[in-house]
This record gives structure tokens, sequence and C-alpha cells, in this order.
């Protein structure tokens, strides 16, 4: 029987049916099916049967995000140093996933002076950098040429596979919140991975700033912090077209 | 970078401002015996800053120490200990240290030091930039002779906004010996900034990336760093709540656990009210408000949060935004700051000091808080206001300031408490301006040279609360009887001690505390009840050896004093005990090297008995208990007349610490009759070389030779 990574082809063609991709299936196989079913296979378990193969363009949502509320912040910093101590055995703000030092001193607009400035050195205000497990499409994984960037199999975070990850840092570039981390060390980039679902960070937050929620779209709150630069590969850059065809155009595939 | 341990991160910093030369050493080759913090500058100023070396001669050297568990998450590990020849100490410079919270030990770490050595002197002013292995003396002449704030913004636009700086302002560019080194808004060093300033060195900025490794097993370190939490009370270790709750068996009205559901940050946007259960570690940050506790419930509604040190969850740093302030002194509305400075402003103003809920204080506090921490001015625990109350109100002033000057200063407003007069004493005092300013800016012993005035004046009287050479009491026999005296003998400043006001003051009954005594100093006779005071005894003796040990530890670990040692706890369950170990378990998974309580306290021994050294070779004489263990004739007063062990007098007996002395010295194994190490003990603490060269100097005690 013909299987992919396992799983046999009629259990996908099933999957398929029951989400109503059935066309898509046969018309454009199973790399269309990977990107429009994804969330229809994933209940079923069945997504990462394309990861192999298929360009890694869409990612299903994550279950959970972090939330941060600024008024509550006390800028002791205790969750980047859980971040990096429980999960990397090094005491390492520059590595945390969660980010307060760079806005403690003077707010995300920098030592502007003037009275919008934020932190300890303006109103007090600490605005948490966190990741917001951005929907499709997600800029880091979009920009990684090495498809590194994957799912946790727990809580669907984004979280960078190390044995894939080659260090390129485009991922950096593209995170239009500059939450990506880089592991100076182990020159690999390195991300919010949700803990698995029990984020070493609120459970240090001695404030009660920091909570797990259900996820929700975060990306559209509040404008991103940087401009970025998003390469996308072309491989992949084929693959968007699958869906974002220009109006009244036909795939070419 | 070659680590051999996880805690430490190797590396010690050497700059030499006089030739420029930037240089490393490797920290545990030359430091790992004492640990860090004053354990490292005491040895550079033993090594090489030779006796007679002045506060300002470019030979004096600054020693900035963070700590071994400094950078991780341990609870309570922000501290930098700044030591140098103390410009303060009177009737000589002696050896002393500064110490701050705030960013700054943190960040030396990751940049990957645990300690920066200053030497020489710039000639012109400089600020050093530290990042990472990237260290280079650069120009300050834009910022000299700005506050700190100006500087802080301006060496952060040069050098990033996640640098931290620690800086230096008027009073220290001028050499005031009451100058401050202030870095993350509110965490100063006092008494250091005139010598940073004598260095041309305008400040110091650190950025750093690397990491603080944890070289044991991660899920002990963990479970360590909860269960300390679970022991955490509110700030200075008080463990049970101010009120009355359902959740607590005790409460104890003068507990700093004053967050209570029901308060609110008021200032914050929109106000946040505390709420949850009294334990909830997510909630450890609400329990204290230290501008709430000094200046009464009326700073609720001026609270915009609790700030504080990198890692530490207790926020005793109360972020406050006054807007009447910026009207009325045109000053910025907001500000920080924890006990003795958070109070600078109001302490000057007989009416307003100690005053709670009044809107005057608490303005005169954010006018000093503002005033201090930009120019840069220290208040030596609170001496310089109790200075100038004595002064003024004493007929001093009058007498002996010329009258032109005496007329310039706007008294009129001293006497209506107007918070503006602070607006003209204290850049007075930064900027050494007339001779009060310049008198006030060199410190109490500059009071009694200047103006003839005998020393006596203020150690007969109890509400200078002054204790000798210059300094003040801090936590003496107010809180702790004999225990307090004997801890206040010690140093050469005031005596920057916590370890037994914490267990004391935690706020339990009495029996409880007294069982927990019994366990860790083998007796419950070592303590008495606060003003309910028995006769000395070696408990007593023991428990401030244990005071004085873990003080000089904490610093050696960069660990806060002010909430260790955590002999206490909250715990019910735990018969309220805290965990004695609790430094020597961190500092065993830290490195990845087992060392027991004793081990670390003899560390602790080790570098404070430094202490006692280089203070025996700078004043060049060894009768330590005449000349230096000195305890002030108002302790030995009652103002209504009570007698010694009276219920309610703080008044101790002179034969009674004769006798306390007595029984530390022996405790300490120091002749009893000078006070002094012999020889002998300083090696049994690993010091052979240390008494050795006393010995050669005659300056062990005489009974050993």
């Amino acid at each position: 029987m013909h299987t992919i990574r396992g799983f046999p082809a009629t259990w996908i063609e099933h999957a398929a049916k029951a989400s109503g991709f059935e066309a898509e299936l046969s018309r454009r196989g199973f790399l269309k099916l990977s990107v429009c079913a994804l969330s229809g296979l994933a209940l079923l378990g069945l997504g990462d049967a394309f990861g192999e193969n298929a360009p890694l363009v869409i990612l299903d949502n994550a279950t959970g995000c972090l939330l941060a509320d600024p008024t509550r912040c006390v800028g002791c910093q205790r969750c980047e140093l859980a971040c990096t101590e429980f999960n990397d055995g090094r005491a390492q703000p520059s590595l945390a996933r969660i980010k307060i030092a760079r806005a403690v001193n003077f707010g995300p607009t920098g030592p502007t002076g003037g009275t919008a400035m934020h932190g300890d050195w303006g109103d007090g205000l600490v605005v948490q950098g966190i990741c917001r497990q951005c929907p499709h499409p997600v800029p880091c994984a979009t920009a990684c040429p090495q498809d590194a960037i994957t799912l946790d199999p727990k809580t669907s975070a984004r979280v960078v596979d190390p044995a894939v990850c080659v260090g390129c840092r485009l991922c950096q570039q593209a995170c239009p919140w500059d939450m990506l981390s880089f592991d100076e060390e182990a020159g690999v980039a390195t991300k919010c991975s949700l803990c698995h679902g029990n984020p070493k960070c609120v459970e240090a937050c001695p404030a009660a700033a920091l909570r797990y929620v259900p996820w929700q779209d975060l990306t559209r709150d509040g404008s991103p912090s940087r401009a970025t630069l998003s390469v996308t590969a072309p491989e992949k850059a084929k693959a968007c077209l699958d869906c974002h065809l220009p109006a009244g155009t036909k795939s070419a595939k | 970078m070659a680590v051999r341990s996880g805690g430490f991160v190797g590396k010690v910093l050497r700059v030499d401002l006089s030739t420029g030369k930037i240089s490393t050493e490797d920290t545990l080759e030359r430091y790992g015996a004492l640990l860090g913090g004053a354990g490292i500058g005491y040895r550079v100023l033993w090594d090489e800053v030779p006796a007679g070396t002045g506060p300002f001669d470019p030979a004096n050297k600054l020693i900035f120490a963070a700590g071994l568990l400094v950078g991780t998450s341990v609870p309570c590990n922000g501290r930098t200990t700044i030591t140098t020849i103390f410009p303060t100490c009177w009737p000589r410079p002696l050896v002393g240290s500064g110490h701050m919270g705030g960013h700054f030990a943190a960040k030396l770490k990751y940049a990957g030091y645990d300690a920066l050595i200053v030497e020489g002197k710039a000639d012109k002013p400089v600020w050093l930039m530290i990042r990472d292995a990237h260290v280079e003396i650069r120009d300050a002449g834009h910022v000299w002779g700005t506050g700190i704030r100006r500087t802080t913004l301006e060496i952060s636009q040069e050098m990033g906004p996640d640098c931290v700086v620690a800086a230096i302002g008027q009073a220290g560019e001028n050499q005031a010996p009451m100058g401050m080194v202030v870095n993350s808004v509110s965490h100063s060093a006092g008494g250091v900034g005139g010598v940073m300033g004598g260095k041309n060195l305008k400040a110091v900025a650190v950025q750093g990336s690397g990491a603080v490794r944890i070289a044991g097993d991660m899920a002990a370190w963990e479970k360590l760093i909860k269960f300390h939490l679970s022991i955490l009370g509110g700030n200075n270790q008080h463990v049970v709540p101010s009120f009355p709750t359902p959740q607590a068996e005790y409460y104890n009205p003068a507990s700093r656990w004053i967050g209570q559901p029901g308060k609110r940050w008021g200032a914050a946007k929109p106000p946040v009210e505390i709420t949850g259960t009294l334990r909830d570690p997510n909630r450890i940050a609400y329990r204290t408000n230290s501008a709430a506790y000094f200046l009464g419930d009326a700073a609720w509604k001026y609270t915009v949060r609790g700030n504080g040190c990198t890692a530490c969850p207790i926020r005793c740093h109360t972020m406050l935004k006054v807007p009447s302030v910026t009207t009325k002194y045109g000053i910025p509305d907001t500000g920080q700051n924890t006990c003795v400075a958070l109070m600078f402003g109001r302490s000057f103003f007989t009416q307003l000091a100690g005053q709670k809920n009044s809107e005057t204080a608490i303005e005169a506090c954010m006018v000093g808080m503002h005033l201090a921490d930009d120019l840069g001015l220290w208040s030596n625990y609170g001496q310089l206001q109790r200075d100038l109350r004595k002064l003024y109100e004493g007929g001093y002033l009058k007498a002996r300031l010329g009258s032109k000057e005496y007329a310039s200063i706007p008294w009129e407003k001293y006497d209506n408490a107007d918070p503006a007069f602070l607006l003209d004493l204290i850049p007075r005092i930064a900027n050494r301006q007339g001779e009060l300013g310049e008198v006030l800016s060199r410190g109490t012993g500059a009071i009694f040279d200047h103006w003839s005035i005998p020393e006596a004046q203020w150690a007969e009287d109890h509400t200078t609360t002054y204790w000798k050479m210059g300094h003040p009491k801090h936590h003496a026999n107010e809180d702790d009887g004999q225990c307090g005296v004997i801890i206040n003998t010690q140093y050469n400043r005031d005596a920057q001690c916590h370890s037994h006001t914490n267990f004391v003051r935690n706020g339990l009954p009495l029996e409880v505390q007294k069982k927990l005594a019994a366990a860790i100093w083998g007796s419950p006779d070592a303590l008495d009840a606060p003003g309910d005071y028995t006769p000395a005894n070696v408990p007593k003796a023991r428990r401030a050896k244990w005071s004085l040990v873990r003080k000089e530890l904490h610093d050696a670990l960069g660990v806060c004093n002010w909430m260790g040692p955590w002999a206490a706890s909250p715990l019910q369950e735990r018969g309220y005990a805290g965990d004695d170990s609790l430094e020597s378990k961190f500092v065993s998974l830290a490195t990845g090297q087992a060392m027991d309580r004793e081990g670390l306290d003899q560390a602790g021994e080790r570098i404070f008995t430094l202490h006692r050294a280089l203070t025996i070779r700078d004043m060049g004489h060894v009768d330590m208990r005449a000349g230096h263990d000195l305890v002030p004739p108002w302790v030995f007063k009652d103002q209504n007349g009570a007698a010694p062990f009276t219920k309610g007098s703080i008044r101790m007996d002179p034969d009674d610490i004769a006798r306390a002395m007595e029984y530390f010295y022996e405790i300490m194994g120091w002749d009893k009759k000078t006070g002094a190490p012999g020889k002998a003990r300083y090696a049994e603490l690993g010091l052979a070389d240390v008494g050795e060269a006393l010995d050669a100097a005659g300056l062990t005690p005489k009974a050993e030779k």
C-alpha cells in the first residue's frame, strides 16, 4: 500500500473527504492538501504526514499564547531568567524568548528623552516583548530557508529545530516584533516554545503580569516594533501561489 | 572564555585610568577563596593599596564587585559592593564599602566579569564602556557637569537602551566625600561617588550578552529556587503580614508585608488592585510598598508600581507619581526609592521627619529623591539630615556661619517645613558652595573638625543616633540589644548589617522566634524582644557573629542582606523555620562543588576578618577594643531615666556591653584584651600571609608573641 511517512494513502483520502478537500487532493495532490486542509487534518493527527515533503508554508495556529500586562510588570526580569535557566541551564537574558531588559530603562522607543518615554526612566511602564505565535503567514517560519521552524507537537508553538537551523538569522530579520533570539554558543536561532504548555515565564512572574491563555491573534493589536526584511525562498514562494493567485488567473500547476 | 565553574563568570576586569591599560585576570585563581563582593575588594586593597593612602589619591582603588550568585534567578541577588578607602570615615579614612542594587551587578556578570577594579586617575573626564569583551575608556566631556539623569540618557544613546549606567552627579565630580554613584534611577552606593570623581570617572556603563552558568543539577536548582520563593516574606524578610487575615496564623502591625487585598497601586493606569491569596508566588511583588510603609497609607494612591533589582521579587523601590510636585517645585512627577533614601527629603525638617500621611512630607520626599539621585548626594543613613537639624536648631550655624552666608539661606522656608528649601540646600551641598555646603559635603566628621565641635556633643545626644567614626547607628540597641551594639562597633561606616534585625523584627511571636533561635544558635536566649532586654550571654554573641559573617557572605554572593538570611519563613507547616543552609545549597548547585553551611560561613568569616586586618593595618594600632569598637554614651542613657533592662527602654549597661564584647571576641577567636585576631587565627582562616604581615608590623596581640 502506498504510504506517506507511514500513513496509508487511503487514510489521507478519507481525511481529505472528511475535510471537504477531496477535489483539491485530486487536482493538485498532497501539497495543496497540506496547505488548505491542514487544520482539518491536524484534528486527525495527520498534518505531520506531509511535513517532510512539502515546503512548509502554512502552520496550524498555536493552541495557546502569552498575554503580558505592562501595567503590572515590575521589571525584575525573573521571566527572562526562568526562560533561560530552566530551558537552557544557564542564566542569560540575551537568550530569553520573552524580552524585558530592552524595555526596562526607556521603553520600546529607547532613550529619546521627552515625555513619551516608558520604562524606569520614563513613566514606569514596562512593555514586555512576547512572541505572538503568529498565524499564517508566520514571518519567521516563512523566512526560514531550511524549514527549521516547525510546530511543537503539544501546543503548536512555532519552534526552531536546532538540528535543522543553520544559523542564517533570516528569521530574526523577519520577525516584526524582534522576538527571535540567537544562541551564539550553539549557532542557532531560538524562540518562544511556550514550554510545552507550561510557560516558565508565567510561573516565574511575581506580579501576575503574564498569563497563558488560549491562542488569539495578537498580530493585529498594535503596530510591529520594527521594519522587517522578509526573504522567502523561491520554492516556497512558488507554493504560496497555490493560494495567493492574482485575481482572474489560474494556477500554473 | 575559560570558565571552570558555574556561578563565577571567570574574569576580573582591571582598568588603569592613568595609563589607559585594560586587562583581565582569572577570578578563581586569585580571589576564589574570597568568593566575590567585598572579598575581592578587601583583597585588592590589602595587596595593592598601601596603608595611609587617601581616598582621593590616584593610588586608591575602587573595586566594583558582583557576587557569585549574581545574574542567576536566585531571589534577591542584584547587589554590587564597591570597596575603597572610604572618604567619610573619620578621623582618618579606612576601608569601607558602598552597596547598590539595581541592574548593574547582573549586567557586569553577563558581560563576563565578576568584578571591576578601577585604578589610577584619568587626565580628563572619562566614562568606561564595557560591552562584553569590548572595553573602552571614552571621553565624558559632554556629560561632565550634568546630573545623573542626563548622563544616563546620553550614555545610553551612545551605547544602547539596555545598557546599565552607574554614574556620579555633581557631588561626585566635586569629590565630595558624601557623593554617591547611582544606577537604574535610584540604586545608589554612598561614599564612593567622590572617589570616582577623584579619578575623573563620570560613569561606568555595562552591556552584557553572556551567561552565568549553573554547574549543578538543573532540576534540583529549579526546585531550590521555588523553595526559596516559598520561604520569602515581605521586605526585610518580615514573614507575617501587617494585617489580620484568615490565611495567616499571626500578623504584626510593624511588619513590612503590607500588601493587603483591597489596597491598590493607585497611580497605575488603570490602578492595580491587590487581589489573590497571601502566599501566591505570582503575587510576591505586591507584598512590599516602601512608600506606604514609610510615608503612610496615603502613598498607595501615588503608587505606580514596585520596582527594584534584577531577579528580586520583593520590589522595595516603590515608584511614585505625585503630580503636584511638578507645578510646585518644577521637578518630574515620578520618582522612586526605598527606606532612608525615600525619606531623604522630609527628614531634613523636624516637623516632617517621621510624619506619615502628610502631603507636604510626601512632596518633600519627592523633592529630596529627585535632587539626591540626580546630583548624587548621599545621606549617610540619614545623618546628613540629623546633622543639619542639630546644627540649625542647636544654634551652631548662627554662631559659626558668616552672617552673609547665613542670610543667603532661606531659613524661613525651613522653619515652615517648605520642601522648596531643599531646592536651595541640596545643590549647595552637592556643589560644595559656601561654608555650609562644603562642610556638609564632607560628612559628619567635618562638622567636628571644621567648627571645632567636640564629637561628644553628637555622641551623647541620642536624637542624632550618631555612633562613631563619623557615622550613625544602623540597627543597634533599638532593635537588638547587645547583638545590635556589637555589630555597630565593627565597621568603619554605619554597619549596613541586617542579618540580625531581619530575624528579630520578622513579626513572629517571641516564643516562635526563640524556638527557631534555639535550633540555629543553640539557645532560646540568643535573642530578646526589642526593648525588653536581658543581660549579655554567649548565644547572643554567637548570633552577632552569625549576623556579621552572613552579611559579608551576602555581599560576596551578591545576595541582598536587606532580605537575608532566611532563618525564618511564613510557613506554619515548617514551624516558621526558613533554611539556614540556603546560601550553601545555592553555592553548591551553582558551582557544582559541594559546600556546606560551615564551609561557606568560614569563607564569610575570612572576608570579615580581612576587613578587620585592613582596619588594623590602616589605623596602625592593634587595640581595636579601645580605639575602634566604640559605643556612644547615649546608648547607656535613657531619656526617662529608666534603668538598663527595664521593659520599654533600650538603655544598655556599660559593664554588660563590656561582657558582650568579650563573649564576641572569644567566639571570633580574637584576643579579648585588644579585640584583634592573632597570627594563628588569621592562618586558620586561610589568611596566613595577612597574619604574618601584621605580626611583623607589631599589629597582632602581644600575648601571642
